[in-house]
């Protein structure tokens, strides 16, 4: 799993690319929730992501529930067809 | 990866891994090549991909919940028939109590939760067993295809 971050004015854009796993969604909490907790709005751009399992869904609902906390958010900016599917399935379980 | 049987009617491949979260991505890896050779319906092999890549992670996180450092290995086995997808799991760990394998509020995000709820939605069922020896536990889910 890669990334960049990239930085407009009060905004971060987290770009994530390759596959996220349990393996690396540490990774994924280590880049994104120090942006949240400076009270920065985090966009996250997914369009990279080719798959995505329940850890990374726990990475996105962790994160929104963080941003909240700090008074902040978190949105979904551009989405890969694997990531939406896993979406899909996930807004099941709401 | 060894071929335990392969005719036209009846194939099956299985391959076993280190029991720890980097051999995930190995799990994929065997379960899309497997899913290419069975010649599977390529819009069902990454729902396919993702359910065992979930059942693999159970393990992991719950059958060796104690032991993250283990040596201990997890077989999967994929096998296929004209009618059906088989695919098996076993594992040397913790046995797994079955009243608790159940989804959780979406609030509540631990992935294992989750990940069940993935597996119960990809396949057509889900069955517990207890394993021959040397294996504790034997996971089988099943798809008609």
């Amino acid at each position: 799993m890669k990334f960049k971050v990239t930085e407009v004015e009060n905004i971060s854009t987290v770009f994530l690319d390759g596959e996220i796993d349990m393996d690396v969604a540490d990774n994924v909490r280590e880049v994104v929730f120090p942006l949240i907790d400076s009270g920065k709005e985090v966009h996250l751009n997914l369009k990279g992501v080719q798959y995505m399992d329940s850890s990374g869904i726990s990475v996105l609902v962790e994160s929104n529930q963080r941003a909240k906390q700090k008074n902040t958010k978190v949105e979904l900016k551009e989405v890969s067809q694997p990531v939406e599917k896993v979406l899909a399935m996930a807004r099941k379980f709401l | 990866m060894s071929t335990e049987v392969s005719d036209s009617t009846n194939l099956s491949e299985k391959k076993d891994f280190l029991v720890r979260s980097s051999s995930l991505k190995d799990v994929r890896s065997f379960s899309r090549e497997v899913f290419e050779k069975f010649k599977i319906n390529e819009d069902l092999r990454e729902e396919l991909v993702l359910a065992i890549a979930e059942a693999a992670q159970n393990i992991v996180k719950h059958a060796y919940k104690d032991y993250p450092d283990t040596q201990d290995r997890m077989a999967v086995r994929i096998s296929c028939t004209d009618k059906e997808l088989e695919i098996s799991f076993f594992d040397k760990g913790k046995p797994v109590e079955k009243s608790k394998v159940k989804h959780r509020a979406i609030d509540d995000v631990k992935p294992g939760g989750l990940g069940t709820f993935f597996i119960q939605e990809i396949m057509d069922s889900i069955k517990f067993k207890e394993g021959d020896k040397p294996w504790i536990n034997n996971l089988v889910l099943t798809k008609k295809l």
